[in-house]
């Protein structure tokens, strides 16, 4: 069967949402491979398939036989993403497993949002912490007439504001913010081992 | 005939789960004898068993198993269109052995305790 200008269109945009949706958890080059062994598969099923006078359901009933292009992207995240992430360690990597468990499963949704947690408060830590040298009158411990008011980086310090202790709140945030960071991460990789290494126990894909 | 058990999975989901430890061996089996890619590796199932549900299955345990170093992949330009053809790994092969011991054992375990399940019945 050949197609025509709109079934090719449909092709393209079923693997245009197949892409789209890998490369929210696997590496641009990795998901590109994906899809164009997805393609080869709608290339070869189409030239087989008989001319039929309505290509649309064709075509239909080509692509509902490989799964709709989120079903099939999510069986690739659960395949594919923890491994990525366990043997490489990355924090991209790591981030992309966990948004995959986390779409995937209820425990993964809420293992998750704690790692979610432990990774932004670690970023918060460091960016006070990098803010000192840029704005060094607006990183510290913020008094008002001698009452304490809060630590950290304000961008705009109100007049009569006092700002104290800036070296030493940068050296602290710095060193907490790495620590959390450390410890999440840590914590992170070792979740992606343990789920890595029962699904080794239980084979089998995850989804479809 | 089993009766009287407490049935805590359905059993479609059982077959599911069953399906699904198999489809693994299954395609480790596919590619045994020589290099195949995807599409055959699907149609050569279809034909022996009834594993393959969905055809997209297919492709991301493909994936894994490549990633595991069990199977090799290499994209290979035919007439058509490119094709990614998969062959196993010496690691793939050893695997595959372990697993078809491993099934064996187990189908051979479940068969004894079937008979005698329905000897005991037939008492």
């Amino acid at each position: 069967m050949n197609l025509s200008e709109a079934g090719e269109s449909r092709v393209r945009g079923y693997l245009f949402m197949l892409e789209s949706s890998l490369r929210t958890f696997l590496r641009r080059d990795v998901a590109a491979d994906a899809v164009r062994e997805v393609e080869s598969h709608i290339r070869e099923r189409v030239r087989e398939t008989e001319p039929m006078p309505n290509e649309r359901d064709a075509l239909n009933q080509l692509l509902e036989a490989l799964g709709p292009p989120h079903r099939l992207a999510r069986a690739y995240s659960a395949e594919m993403a923890v491994d990525e992430a366990v043997s490489s360690g990355r924090l991209g990597a790591t981030a992309r497993a966990l948004v995959a468990l986390a779409l995937n499963t209820a425990r993964g949704f809420a293992v998750g949002l704690a790692f979610l947690i432990g990774y932004l408060a670690a970023a918060a830590l460091l960016i006070v912490a990098a803010m000192k040298p840029v704005f060094p009158d607006n990183v510290g411990l913020r008094w008002m007439n001698g009452e304490f008011r809060g630590a950290g980086w304000e961008l705009s310090i109100p007049p009569g504001m006092v700002v104290t202790h800036g070296w030493w709140v940068m050296a602290i945030s710095g060193a907490l913010g790495a620590i959390t960071l450390w410890l999440t991460h840590r914590a992170a990789r070792r979740y992606l081992r343990l789920v890595s290494e029962r699904r080794q126990l239980r084979p089998g894909p995850q989804s479809l | 005939m089993l009766t009287g058990f407490p049935m805590t999975v359905p059993a479609d989901s059982w077959t599911e789960q069953l399906r699904r430890g198999g489809l693994e061996l299954a395609i480790l089996l596919a590619v045994a004898p020589g290099t195949r890619y995807g599409l055959e590796i699907i149609r050569h199932l279809q034909e022996a068993t009834d594993l393959v549900v969905g055809e997209g299955t297919i492709y991301p345990i493909l994936g894994r198993l490549t990633r595991d170093g069990l199977l090799q992949a290499e994209w290979q330009a035919s007439a058509a269109h490119p094709r990614k053809y998969y062959r196993l790994t010496d690691a793939g092969t050893r695997r595959l052995r372990v697993m078809v011991q491993d099934w064996r054992m187990f189908a051979s375990k479940i068969d004894r305790l079937v008979q005698a399940a329905a000897q005991e019945g037939g008492k």
